[in-house]
């Protein structure tokens, strides 16, 4: 009987046990493409004196693991609340969320906000320290970590400088040193570049891009720039105004890695007045 | 304080005591109302080589340090208890405030009465007037510490005692240290109330002792002891709020100075 059967079939049974094999060993085989957030129902009220507002209407979001996605809104429309909710700030009035973060359980997310929030007694290097030394991680270790990551931000050479006597964008790359010392695999971001002039954002762009290539990290970014969304991102999550809710959520095809030629890109510019056009 | 700076008290010092002789000399003011200068220093070194001045020094230099550290102590840790736990602040205020308006020296015979004539009654009362200053202090440098402060505990995980001691502790520095500096005069006024209502050492019982016995360069000898006591104290304070505080802008310039 064995005789009988088609060697074809023969093949194609072995192949799908194989590839079962494979996907128990690697449950999810590179971990491209695997949900990390998942957001579903999710809405925020206040009450101020009694009356009730409505910071987040009811919202449905799905993040990637390593994927970097924006989200762009009018001022008040509630991007500050869901990153506070998803970073355990703030509790929110119903819904759930789900955070996927492997086997690190109450794993701590990073969280950059639109101020440095250095402790102006602290070196730029003990600021950077501070999540380890916090967290008692041994000294040597986490001086060597600190000294990576302030290479990562291009500030060797200011170790030792208090926050005042940095620059605003010197603080700002500290604090995201800082967000990055404890290797959080979620990295969120409001507004981190808001307070600084063009030029510096921009620098602080590539570098942050660079940095994600490197770290492979999941990034959620709030932003008011339609053309910093449109050129970090993978996707872009527009939202209306009050109450707020997601409205539109965009793909972003341009090629990576992103740099000059992007923003000559007719895509780019294309993209940048849909999302004007939305957020009107 | 620079070299120089020294050198201009030094100056006026010099000056006033100048001045003082003559007056005494001129005007032929009696011994028993205002000695001259040179009495007054040999009564200093009189009183100095019986051992008894140093011992009523001492004495009263402890009694400065406990109630000061005590009330100090309490102080923040009141100041703190009364941002954090609201309904504790609303329920203590108006026995605070009550507290704080009475003249704080008119305790210090029920403090004899109930403490007896010992370094005791002083101790508690030098903690208290530390106390309210620095607890104000404190509490107003608590309640500023921003949100997003507060929010990177949150985010790092930080337990109440890390969050007090890395974060709500040095951002109210310099509020308690200001504080701490009102508090440092008020410690040396109320140590020597203290011994003047009754006590067997200290510098304010010196005080009493010179008046019982109409002497006057005595009473000079404490006086002059108890405010260099009082300068001192002031600038240890002083000397550790520049080094602690070296970070913050109210000490940005000093630091250059000093
Ligand atoms: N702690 C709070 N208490 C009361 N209302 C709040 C609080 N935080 C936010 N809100 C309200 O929730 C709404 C959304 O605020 P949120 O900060 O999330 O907006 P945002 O989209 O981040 O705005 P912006 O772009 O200006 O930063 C606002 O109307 C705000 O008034
Ligand atoms: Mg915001």
């Amino acid at each position: 009987m064995q005789d009988a059967l088609p060697p074809k079939l023969v093949c194609k049974g072995l192949n799908v046990s194989v590839r079962q094999e494979l996907s128990r060993l690697w449950p999810r085989p590179l971990g491209a493409n695997r949900r990390m957030i998942t957001i579903r129902g999710v809405h925020k009220d206040f009450s101020i004196d009694g009356a009730k507002v409505t910071a987040l209407s009811p919202t449905d979001l799905d993040v990637r693991r390593g994927e970097f996605v924006s989200i762009i809104g009018p001022s008040g429309c509630g991007k500050s609340t869901l990153l506070r909710i998803l970073a355990g700030l703030e509790t929110a009035s119903g819904g759930s969320i789900d955070v996927d973060d492997g086997d690190r359980a109450r794993q701590r997310v990073g969280f950059v906000f639109q101020e440095p929030v250095l402790l102006p007694w602290l070196s730029a290097l003990e600021n950077v320290r501070f999540p380890l030394d916090t967290a008692r991680v041994a000294r040597t270790e986490a001086d060597s970590r600190a000294l990576d990551l302030l290479k990562l931000v291009g500030l060797t050479g200011f170790e030792a400088a208090l926050p005042r006597a940095l620059s605003g964008g010197m603080r700002q790359r500290v604090s995201i040193a800082r967000a990055l010392s404890y290797d959080p695999s979620l990295l969120l971001m409001d507004e981190p570049f808001g307070a600084l002039d063009l030029i510096t954002r921009d620098r602080l762009n590539d570098e942050l891009l660079s940095i994600w290539s490197q770290t492979k990290k999941t990034i959620l970014f709030v932003t008011h720039s339609v053309e910093e969304a449109a050129y970090l991102s993978d996707r872009v999550v527009v939202m209306s105004p009050r109450p707020g809710r997601i409205k539109t959520v965009y793909d972003v095809n341009l090629p990576r890695p992103r740099g000059e030629r992007t923003k000559l890109d007719p895509a780019f510019h294309q993209l940048m007045a849909d999302l004007r056009r939305d957020l009107q | 304080m620079t070299i120089a700076s020294i050198l201009i008290a030094l100056r006026s010092l010099a000056i006033a005591v100048a001045i003082w002789w003559i007056v005494v000399l001129v005007a032929n003011v009696p011994a028993y109302l205002l000695p001259a200068p040179d009495a007054i220093a040999s009564r200093f070194v009189f009183l100095a080589q019986t051992a008894e001045l140093t011992k009523h020094i001492r004495v009263t230099l402890g009694e400065i340090g406990a109630g000061f550290i005590l009330g100090g102590f309490l102080g923040v840790a009141f100041g703190w208890l009364f941002v954090r736990v609201p309904l504790l602040g609303r329920l203590l205020s108006p026995l605070i405030l009550v507290l704080q308006t009475a003249p704080k020296i008119a305790i210090a015979p029920l403090l004899l009465l109930w403490l007896g004539l010992d370094m005791g009654p002083k101790i508690t009362l030098i903690a208290i007037v530390t106390f309210f200053p620095v607890m104000a202090g404190a509490a107003a440098g608590f309640a500023a510490v921003e949100r997003p402060y507060q929010d990177l505990g949150t985010l790092l995980h930080l337990n109440a005692w890390q969050r007090f001691r890395r974060i709500e502790l040095p951002f109210s520095l310099p509020p308690i240290f200001a504080g701490l500096r009102i508090a440092s005069t008020q410690a040396v006024t109320a140590a020597v109330i203290g011994e003047l209502m009754g006590a067997t050492y200290g510098l304010g019982y010196l005080l009493s002792l010179g008046q019982e016995n109409g002497d006057a360069s005595v009473v000079i000898v404490a006086i002059l002891v108890l405010s260099t006591i009082g300068w001192g104290f002031h600038e240890l304070i002083r000397a550790g709020e520049r080094h602690i505080l070296s970070w913050h802008a109210s000490q940005i310039g000093l630091e250059a100075r000093v």
